[in-house]
């Protein structure tokens, strides 16, 4: 009894030198590869890295009313999509409070695949009376990587034998790499280019040989969730379970949050039949969210002063943290938020942290101070407000 | 003479509990006990040398952290070791685990059923509220709803407000599970017989109900409850048995001061001018005391110790129609070693047996096996909770040996024709039985068996019937009506003669509340 | 090919003919679609509301209370008639026991004071337990003290006896097997539970409301008759209607077998909840579709007629086949598992002439092999005397139990008829106060709609 290894793990297993794993979903994952997860995170933004993200729930989700089931439950126009699109969704309870978020292939007219964070089997199904729908568990079934970074393009290209330039960002297209076939979309968690590769999971482990053999010359690198953490929060994506509760998870409606909240406004559609959650959600618009979910920026400044005063060098976290961390306005005595996912972007030279604000207090560029523990005493530094995302290269979609 | 501040009548952990709190707030406190140890029915013997038996109840739940806090329970020797998993055998030789992992188990009950997995996620948050919303009433004093007293008429307000503050979806929730039955309720979650089956099976432990019947819901959150204690792991194994937790309670009191005796059995309680004034022991000696508290069962207290002329005719009436019905018996055996499930031939590398066995591999089984006790029979392939003691605190038996211990449902108390010993073995007989047929080759490693039926458990603890909770937690005999209408705050008819057993509220399982709200209220009465 | 009115009524049963005349009294074009070709008269068992009766002059009513009400076979080929005269039946029990007898007037009493808080509370939409409308709270502490004022011996009774099962409320006063057995029957009327499951006193006491004390059966009335003659209302037979609904709203109803759309804005069903809510399912919010879909309506009981060679004497206007609780949940326990009781209980319930009425109980879904020679048994009949019939679904669309009763009924928090539909109301003996008392759901329903 233990926990299940993902289908890639008889090549990611021997690849681990420091034995880091983590749980995701009931799996394994990598944290880091190698001893510290530095290089694995410069790959992303330098060349390619590639992460096993097969833990994720997929589900199929097939008939005449596929798309009326999903547009029943998430916020997004499924109805108007084309097919090989990818959608990013939330989607919400009865209240408009936001439960997991994922992403829907449109892979065929009557055929969709969607991703979850949590298990939404049921979920689906509860919605799916009266209608003529199937729904279907792939989530072990179906392996998936995810190839992040510059050179991208050019792997994938080489391993599938076709020019991907014409792959839109969010689009998908499916191809053979080595025979293997395979859906290739252009997303990811990084806010790069990159492409995510799906594949049944029979052929995981020659998908991974093939397309390591051919990325070898372009830097691939596998990477684990360590380095991904510090990219997706450059890109200001959230992450379920850390930036947000699911309000199914939530024991207290503080704990609760809606898409508008979270800055997923853009997800809520305007033009749609009853859904999950759309009375609540239009009344929130109309009155405006009283959170905003921003950026924040430290102040280099204060943050070296506050080290200063105890005559140390400033400490910049080593890894990216997933704790709550008060935000108080700029005389420092009134809380007006909280952080929840921060760190030292490598890339950008910038101590940045994700954050959950009062809307009085969300406007870009508003002066906070943000708690910080320096030598055993609680200190604040300052810091300003930064639309997301932190990092928004031309790359990503051209 | 001396007089005593208070005599306790009965040394079973609820009495143990209020001497320990009486005790400790410097009264003067004697408890008397008939049998050659305290503990009552939490008590762990060697009957076959050796070997050590939790001879009645074999797990603790529920011991109130507060307790364990107050009376620095640790200290005097309390460690409670965890059971955490539950394997149910299957009668096709598969089976359904629980683990203490919350993805393994996940895992488990996918490979079930992929929806059932999920919807175990949200039952158990809901059970997790519920178990919240009810928790605080394990810890008062029933209002009596029929008294015009403002303190009475406050209580009531407070408790309806309580309810109301819930919110509309979690009151509906707690009322379904208030009135439900045990299977009814998990029909709307679950479509697993077999997981339905094994959580419907704590819904009737202790009871006269099968899980079809309505009012076995709100057992189901007896495990959830035990949740919230959280990091006091109140629910689990007692190292040396649940005869530990009475022992670590006993010291508990001793240090405070309070008197022990054994082999002191009490024959009846002295009222003077309606007041309790001292007790008659067994062999004639009388002792004085301020005030007399009996942690015996309702009806021993009630029309044993006392003379019926010193109590209202009404309350005689409703103490005779409080319901015991015993349903439970016990078989503990002595194993040369560990028996193989056919389920689960390597046992999981050990943990099968660290952890609970139920035998309950569908609905329709233990529906069965009430079946045969509601027309007056036991039941011919009975639901079982197994542990094995051993396995999680190896000093219960020789090195290499084990100590099986098998909690068995159903064993009417009022069996057709009578608990003979023909019929004890006969019963004994099914057991073993059913457990070689989930484990063949299990007889043949039975060093010893000690089988107990309710006429059993009466006649050496006491409890009457052999209801293992001294009185049916049925609605219509909880809270305010326990054990009789207006007298369920712990007082009694009889002056200074109060009541502290589990008889009382909130009754049932080794939690020592009953023990600690009758201290707290006695104090609280200043005498 | 469509019609349009102010409002339509699904059902024209007690409950659906109710709320139709109390509609149309307040001036609304009312039309009531009636899935069956003819009336059902023999579902009108029950008391039937005496402001429903004045609110709707029905001066054709009929109300029939046979005396005795119970007749109980014994053995030696005796019966034990149960009288409306209290001294009567207290002389019946004491032949076959001076204990009993003793002790009937008490229950009697004791039971009828617990129906009269029932009946407070059923000519009324359910309490609202969680409103902060002043009015709501006055009403609900108004029944506080009524309760109150009833005595501590009522107060003690309602929290106790309410949860109990009949057969233990009935062991604590009752020695006779036979008394016990034909009072306990009351308790299970078309509940999936045996005498022994706690609730069934509840269900005892609910089918007690609007009999005078020391009487264990409801009357029988003509209620649905009486309706259908005042024809105030428009009543077209023969379809089964399927509601209409758009954007959380109700548009009306749709006629299966001609695929007529009648267009209103306000639709009244009495049909079961599930039945009117499953087609609109889309429409729902899933945790309310499920708590529909969680509603237990199991049908255990199967109607029917005996006919015998020769017109029973007047007593037999009640004959009871249930000589024992054992007996009861030895039948039970069939239905448990799935099979018709092997030795069902059978009540005989009206008659015309030489037409008696049979309520069986129990039959769940399921092959019924057998089940007409095994009633003909129990009867002492032909096989061919019998005709039976059973339902998949319980008459009362949700069963009486606990979980299911007040600010429960049909579906928790949704008690005061409405449909998180706009325009979709239920009115039927799945909503407040359940199967068995004719015409008050449609009454409340059509007040709260008003």
């Amino acid at each position: 009894m233990s926990l299940r290894t993902t289908p890639f793990h008889a090549r990611t297993g021997p690849l681990s030198e420091g034995q880091a794993w983590r749980r995701w979903a009931g799996y394994v994952v990598a944290s880091s590869y190698e001893l510290s997860h530095d290089r694995e995170y410069h790959a992303i933004r330098n060349s390619a890295a590639l992460f096993d993200v097969s833990p994720l729930y997929k589900y199929m989700i097939t008939g005449k009313d596929a798309a009326r089931l999903l547009d029943h439950v998430v916020t997004r126009n499924v109805g108007k999509s084309k097919v090989g699109q990818v959608l990013y969704t939330p989607w919400c309870d009865n209240d408009g409070k936001q439960i997991d978020d994922g992403t829907i292939s449109v892979l065929a007219e009557q055929t969709f695949r969607m991703t979850s964070a949590d298990p939404t089997l049921r979920w689906l199904h509860l919605n799916s009376s009266g209608l003529d729908v199937s729904i279907e568990d792939v989530s072990e079934r179906t392996a998936a990587l995810s190839l992040q970074g510059p050179s991208s393009r050019a792997i994938l290209q080489l391993a599938a034998e076709r020019d991907l330039s014409a792959l839109k960002y969010f689009r998908l297209t499916s191809a053979k790499i080595r025979g293997i076939p395979v859906t290739i979309s252009r997303t990811g968690y990084t806010g790069d280019l990159g492409y995510e590769v799906w594949v049944d999971a029979a052929q995981a482990v020659p998908l991974w040989d093939a397309v390591v053999e051919i990325g070898t010359a372009y830097g691939i690198t596998p990477a684990g969730m360590l380095a991904l953490d510090v990219a997706r929060i450059e890109a200001g994506l959230l992450l379920i379970e850390v930036d947000y509760f699911s309000s199914r998870h939530a024991l207290i409606e503080a704990q609760k949050s809606s898409p508008l909240e979270l800055g997923l406004g853009w997800t809520v559609a305007t033009d749609k039949e009853r859904y999950n959650g759309q009375a609540a959600l239009e009344a929130e618009r109309r009155r405006g969210p009283s959170w905003q979910f921003t950026g924040l920026t430290v102040n280099w400044d204060s943050l070296e002063q506050l080290y200063a005063e105890v005559g140390l060098p400033p400490r910049l976290p080593s890894q990216a943290w997933r704790t709550s961390v008060p935000i108080y306005d700029p005389r420092g005595d009134h809380q007006v938020g909280y952080a929840t996912s921060g760190g030292w972007s490598p890339l950008l030279k910038r101590y940045m942290a994700l954050a959950h604000l009062e809307s009085s207090s969300a406007a870009p560029d508003t002066e906070l101070r943000m708690e910080m523990t320096v030598e055993h005493r609680r200190k604040q530094a300052t810091a300003y407000v930064t639309p997301l995302p932190f990092f928004n290269p031309d790359r990503k979609r051209a | 003479m001396k007089t005593y501040d208070a005599i306790i009548i009965g040394g079973g952990h609820n009495g143990l509990v209020t001497a320990a709190y009486l005790a400790r707030a410097g009264k003067s406190v004697l408890v008397l006990e008939r049998r050659p140890r305290v503990g009552g029915a939490a008590v762990t013997e060697e009957f076959f040398p050796g070997f050590k038996f939790s001879m009645f109840s074999y797990v603790v739940s529920l011991l109130r952290p507060e307790i364990i806090r107050d009376l620095d329970l640790p200290r005097h020797g309390l460690h409670i070791l965890p059971l955490e998993s539950t394997v149910t055998p299957m009668e096709n030789g598969n089976y359904l685990a629980a683990w203490a992992d919350h993805d393994e188990t996940r895992r488990e009950l996918y490979r079930h059923s992929p929806r059932d997995a999920e919807a175990y996620d949200e039952y158990g948050r809901l059970m997790h509220f519920m178990a919240q919303a009810v928790k605080p009433i394990l810890s008062m004093v029933p209002p009596d709803p029929t008294s015009f007293a403002p303190s009475d008429l406050v209580a009531l307000l407070k408790l309806g407000k309580h309810f109301r503050d819930l919110g509309a979806e979690r009151l509906h929730a707690l009322v379904k599970l208030m009135t439900m039955s045990s299977a009814d309720l998990l029909d709307e979650w679950f479509e697993t017989d077999v997981l339905k089956a094994t959580k419907s099976a704590s819904g009737i432990i202790g009871t006269f109900l099968g899980p079809r019947s309505p009012g076995t819901a709100y057992v189901l959150l007896h495990h959830y409850m035990g949740e919230l204690d959280g990091v006091f792991r109140a629910w689990g194994f007692a190292k040396g048995g649940t005869g530990a937790v009475s022992e670590a309670i006993a010291s508990a009191a001793r240090s405070f001061g309070a008197e022990i005796r054994c082999d002191a059995g009490v024959a009846k309680v002295i009222v003077k001018g309606g007041k309790a004034t001292g007790v008659v022991l067994e062999n004639g000696d009388e002792l004085r005391a301020n005030i007399v508290v009996s942690s015996l069962d309702p009806r021993r207290t009630f029309l044993q110790l006392l003379d019926s002329s010193d109590l209202p005719s009404e309350f005689v009436s409703d103490i005779k129609r409080f319901k015991f019905r015993g349903s439970s018996g016990k078989v503990n055996i002595a194993l040369a070693g560990l028996p193989q499930f056919t389920c689960m031939p390597d046992g999981a590398g050990g943990r099968l047996h660290r952890g609970a066995v139920s035998i309950s591999p569908s609905l329709e089984y233990v529906e069965r096996a009430y079946d045969d006790a509601k027309y007056g029979e036991f039941s011919r392939r009975p639901y079982m909770d197994i542990v094995f003691p051993s396995m999680i605190d190896p000093g219960m038996a020789p090195p290499g040996k084990h100590v099986m211990s098998i909690f068995v449902q159903y064993a009417p108390y009022n069996l057709n024709g009578g608990w003979t010993d023909a019929k004890r073995e006969a019963f004994g007989d099914a057991v073993v039985n059913t457990v070689e047929s989930f484990a063949p080759g299990f007889k043949a490693k039975i060093l010893h068996r000690q089988v107990i039926t309710p006429l059993d458990i009466e006649r050496i603890t006491g409890l009457s019937e052999g209801n293992i909770f001294a009185g049916e937690l049925a609605l219509h005999q909880l809270f305010f009506l326990r054990p009789a209408p207006g007298w369920a705050k712990f007082a009694t008819p009889v002056r200074n003669f109060w009541q502290c057993g589990s008889g009382t509220h909130p009754g049932g399982g080794i939690m020592g509340a009953s023990g600690r709200l009758a201290a707290l209220r006695i104090l609280k009465d200043g005498r | 090919m469509t019609a349009s009115f102010d409002a339509i009524v699904i059902g024209a049963g007690a409950n659906g003919l109710v709320a139709a005349h109390y509609l149309a009294g307040a001036g609304k074009r009312v039309v009531v679609v009636e899935q069956r070709p003819a009336a059902d008269r023999s579902a009108d068992i029950g008391w039937v509301p005496p402001r429903v009766i004045r609110d709707l002059g029905l001066s054709q009513l009929r109300l029939e209370q046979p005396d005795p009400w119970l007749t109980v076979p014994l053995d030696g080929g005796n019966t034990l008639e149960l009288s409306r005269d209290m001294g009567r039946s207290v002389e019946a029990i004491r032949r076959i026991s001076p204990p009993d007898a003793a002790k009937w007037p008490e229950f009697s009493r004791r039971m009828h004071t617990l129906a009269g808080v029932l009946d407070k509370l059923y000519l009324a939409p359910p309490p609202d337990i969680e409103t902060r409308d002043p009015r709501e709270l006055a009403r609900i502490g108004g029944l506080g003290l009524y309760v109150r004022r009833l005595g501590k011996q009522a107060v003690i009774d309602l929290a106790r006896i309410l949860p109990m099962a009949i057969a233990e409320l009935l062991d604590d006063w009752f020695e006779s097997d036979v008394l016990k057995g034909a009072l306990g029957a009351l308790g299970i009327w078309h509940l999936k539970q045996g005498p022994r499951s706690g609730g069934t006193a509840f269900n005892f006491l609910h089918h007690h409301v609007g009999s005078p004390a020391g009487v264990f059966r409801p009357v029988r009335s003509n209620v649905t008759q009486a309706l259908e003659e005042m024809k105030r209302v428009e009543v077209r037979r023969g379809n089964r209607a399927t509601v209409l609904a758009k954007n959380g709203r109700a548009t009306g109803v749709v006629l299966e077998k001609s695929g007529e759309m009648i267009l209103a804005p306000l639709v009244v069903s009495s049909a079961s909840p599930r039945g009117t809510l499953d087609p609109v399912a889309i429409e729902l919010d899933p945790e309310f579709a499920r708590a529909v879909r969680n509603i237990k309506g199991r049908g255990v009981v199967a109607r029917g007629t005996l006919t015998l060679d020769r017109a029973p004497p007047p007593s037999y206007a009640n004959f009871c086949i249930a000589p024992s609780l054992d007996y009861l949940e030895r039948a039970y326990d069939d239905a448990k598992y799935g099979r018709d009781s092997a030795a069902p209980y059978v009540e005989v319930q009206r008659f015309d002439g030489n037409r008696l009425e049979l309520h069986v109980q129990y039959v769940p879904p399921g092959t019924h092999e057998g089940l007409t020679e095994r009633v003909a048994q129990v009867l002492k009949v032909r096989p061919d005397q019998l005709q039976l019939q059973a339902a998949e679904e319980s008459l009362y669309h949700g069963e009486l139990t606990l979980d299911q009763i007040l600010f429960m009924r049909p579906v928790p928090g949704w008690s005061r008829y409405r449909t998180p539909i706009a325009g979709l109301f239920l009115c039927g003996s799945g909503t407040h106060p359940g199967g068995g008392i004719p015409g008050a759901a449609g009454r409340n329903a059509a007040r709260e709609i008003l």
